[in-house]
């Protein structure tokens, strides 16, 4: 993904800005940033930081929380574990299995990572299947089913299945599921995709697949299916420790705000997701507009996803139409590995909202109440498990109820400031990396004593 | 632990030493769900025990943290997806001190939705906002490396482990006790004759303050008990 130019503003947001990254003149107000100024990583994606260890967390989450997951471990120790997924770099899978594998290692549930292999048309025909899944339309061709087929046969025969429980990510790798060993070996899969409303042709093909594995794993209740078999609920995770969301210096938020022309004398609202219409970012704007007539305030739209994607950048343009000439509404779209800005944003944040009409887990929900910030989001996937109406957040289903909870939380700030506590506290308790490690130890040592002591008939 | 070496002498000791033990659950998605209070009710008399379990005893560990009255999750269900406050109160005021067994508590809360549809007809079939998804706590119970012999050394215990721990021994164990109290008090109360650190212990509001603060004051009580 291309770094976008930069724009702050009103005019930038109209179109009106230069093709070239010179400065630009001083701006008419002089409390005012007119532009901001490269990120801090332009060219290229930072260097990838080391995995952490257990022992990091022990400053987030006490010690006692650390030495529970090793008191856990007792009984798997020396057990082995495959995970198996179809991609080693970008997407959030990828990036989980890079810290828990090695956090699983350490406490010696010998853990590796495998990925499938195949072809342009292999990919293709998983990602058109990873769309159906999630509801949308799509033609099963006997061609697309045999693409599938033969591809996870090749991998099926080149891939060691030796470890005690198999793992397997996402329907790709789903009918690795035959080569399991006819000893005791587990094999889950874990399902990270919204499975609630699927295509039912793609699910009619997959399903037996899937019902041959001994425990099914997914991210909130409402993506679940009937299954025969076990079906787990494991959240999606933050890293307390990354980049995105580990505690950085005041220096640093109040830079990048100064780059970015935030004013840090008024109140800030912000919504960080792609330009994409599942999070309206539009309605967002009517949302600020509507509540900015009762109390002061700014509103930051961050986010990325314009330059790689075509949709992505018709709904920038929408949104900055309806930002039209307004000063308060400051439109960035940031290059992925901007997580530092983007922590910087939300710690800078007086109110964060997610209006989302159709989501996932939200894991920007999760790394706004983890900085303890009073969150309004759309009531839909996986958010209410995370907001508990009034208790932890605020759950919206319109642009008029989040302009009303905006300008409740900025004219109440007590109240907002008690939410964002007990926000974060369920964050840590539910949530973070460590919780995700817990929930693998547990479901090991489950499916481990139900082996040893099968149901009976 | 240096906060224990400070303390006066009097360390009473029991014969029988109270081993810290915590527990952790999986939660496992079930069959059951509801998108109309018809249905919940359907789903509360149908459910396995670990789905009570879960969405009562369990989901005030999950979010142990809240002081505002969060009770269990039928109660907020009620309220925030099906706009019923009155139904929301009768079930936030369901105590799980109260009960022994999960039977019991499903029993109560069968007859609180009962008795609410019985004289509103018209909620029962009611599109509700937010479907309810009854899951079960699949249950781990691990050992921990504490082990108290002695007051000063389970006041060390208290201090080391997690509030898991806490969950465990003083709030779910009526369901294995059988009796309204917990470990800790049965601890003080029988091998240590403590009687009234015990009554204390058993009088700490678990609903009113978070989970954290309970350690707290446990910890308080036992201290004063030192001295």
């Amino acid at each position: 993904m291309e770094p976008v130019e930069s724009q702050t503003r009103s005019e930038t947001a109209s179109g009106s800005l230069p093709s070239d990254s010179a400065p630009v003149a001083a701006p008419a107000e002089p409390a005012r940033v007119e532009r901001r100024r490269k990120p801090r990583t332009w060219e290229t994606p930072p260097a990838p930081v080391p995995p952490p260890h257990l022992d990091d967390y022990k400053k987030i989450v006490g010690a006692a929380e650390i030495d529970e997951l090793r008191f856990l471990a007792r009984d798997l120790k020396g057990k082995s574990l495959q995970m198996i997924n179809s991609t080693a770099v970008g997407g959030g899978v990828a990036e989980m299995l890079n810290q828990m594998v090695p956090l699983l290692n350490e406490v010696e549930v010998n853990t590796r990572w495998a990925v499938i292999t195949g072809g342009n048309d292999f990919f293709e025909v998983t990602k058109a299947f990873h769309n159906a899944l999630q509801g949308g339309e799509y033609k099963l061709t006997q061609h697309a089913r045999d693409i599938f087929l033969m591809n996870n046969e090749q991998n099926r025969q080149r891939i060691q299945f030796e470890e005690e429980f198999i793992v397997i990510h996402d329907p790709q790798p789903a009918p690795l599921v035959p080569a399991r060993k006819e000893s005791r070996q587990q094999w889950i899969w874990r399902c990270h995709i919204d499975l609630s409303n699927p295509n039912p042709e793609v699910w009619g093909f997959l399903r037996p697949f899937v019902e041959k594995y001994d425990a099914a794993i997914f991210s909130s209740q409402s993506f679940a299916r009937q299954l025969p078999i076990s079906q787990y609920l494991f959240y999606p995770c933050i890293d307390p420790l990354s980049e995105k969301n580990k505690e950085i210096d005041e220096s640093f938020v109040a830079q990048t705000c100064e780059e970015f022309g935030i004013d840090r004398s008024r109140p800030i609202v912000t919504q960080v997701s792609r330009f994409d219409r599942a999070k309206d970012p539009v309605g967002v704007i009517q949302a600020f507009k509507q509540a900015r007539k009762y109390v002061d305030c700014q509103l930051v739209m961050a986010g990325g996803g314009a330059t790689d994607d075509p949709e992505g950048a018709a709904v920038l343009r929408e949104v900055r139409e309806v930002a039209g000439a307004d000063r308060d509404i400051i439109v960035l779209d940031l290059p992925p590995w901007c997580a530092l800005e983007i922590n910087a944003l939300q710690r800078a944040s007086t109110v964060i909202v997610q209006k989302s009409v159709k989501e996932g887990f939200g894991l920007t929900v999760t790394e706004a109440l983890w900085k303890g910030k009073p969150t309004i989001a759309g009531a839909v996937g996986g958010i209410p498990n995370q907001i508990v109406h009034k208790l932890t957040g605020m759950l919206v289903h319109s642009v008029d109820g989040c302009a009303y909870q905006i300008r409740y939380l900025l004219t109440h700030p007590e109240f907002a400031r008690q939410l964002g506590q007990n926000g974060r506290e369920h964050v840590k308790e539910n949530f973070l990396m460590t919780t995700n490690v817990r929930r693998w130890l547990l479901l090991l040592r489950i499916l481990l004593t139900r082996a040893s002591h099968p149901p009976t008939v | 632990m240096t906060t224990a070496a400070l303390l006066p002498t009097r360390t009473p000791a029991s014969t029988k030493p109270f081993y810290f033990n915590t527990s952790a659950h999986l939660l496992r998605i079930t069959r059951h769900k509801a998108t109309s209070l018809a249905e919940f009710l359907e789903g509360l008399r149908h459910c396995e025990e670990a789905s009570i379990f879960q969405h009562t005893f369990r989901t005030l560990q999950e979010h142990h943290f809240i002081r505002e009255g969060f009770s269990n999750d039928f109660a907020q269900w009620a309220l925030s997806a099906c706009n019923e406050p009155s139904l929301a109160e009768n079930l936030t005021s369901v105590d799980v001190r109260e009960f022994t067994s999960v039977a019991d508590l499903r029993n109560r809360c069968v007859q609180i939705v009962e008795e609410f549809l019985t004289h509103t007809p018209l909620a029962a079939d009611r599109t509700v906002r937010e479907t309810f998804y009854f899951c079960a706590a699949d249950i781990v119970v691990i050992p921990t490396n504490y082990v108290a012999r002695t007051l000063r050394e389970f006041a060390e215990g208290l201090r080391g482990v997690s509030v898991h721990s806490i969950q465990h021994h003083f709030i779910e164990a009526r369901l294995r006790l059988k009796l309204m109290s917990n470990d800790f008090s049965q601890w003080l109360h029988e091998d240590l004759g403590l009687t009234e650190a015990a009554r204390q212990l058993n009088r700490i509001d678990i609903y009113t303050i978070t989970l954290e603060d309970v350690k707290k004051q446990i910890i308080r009580i036992v201290e004063r008990a030192l001295v």
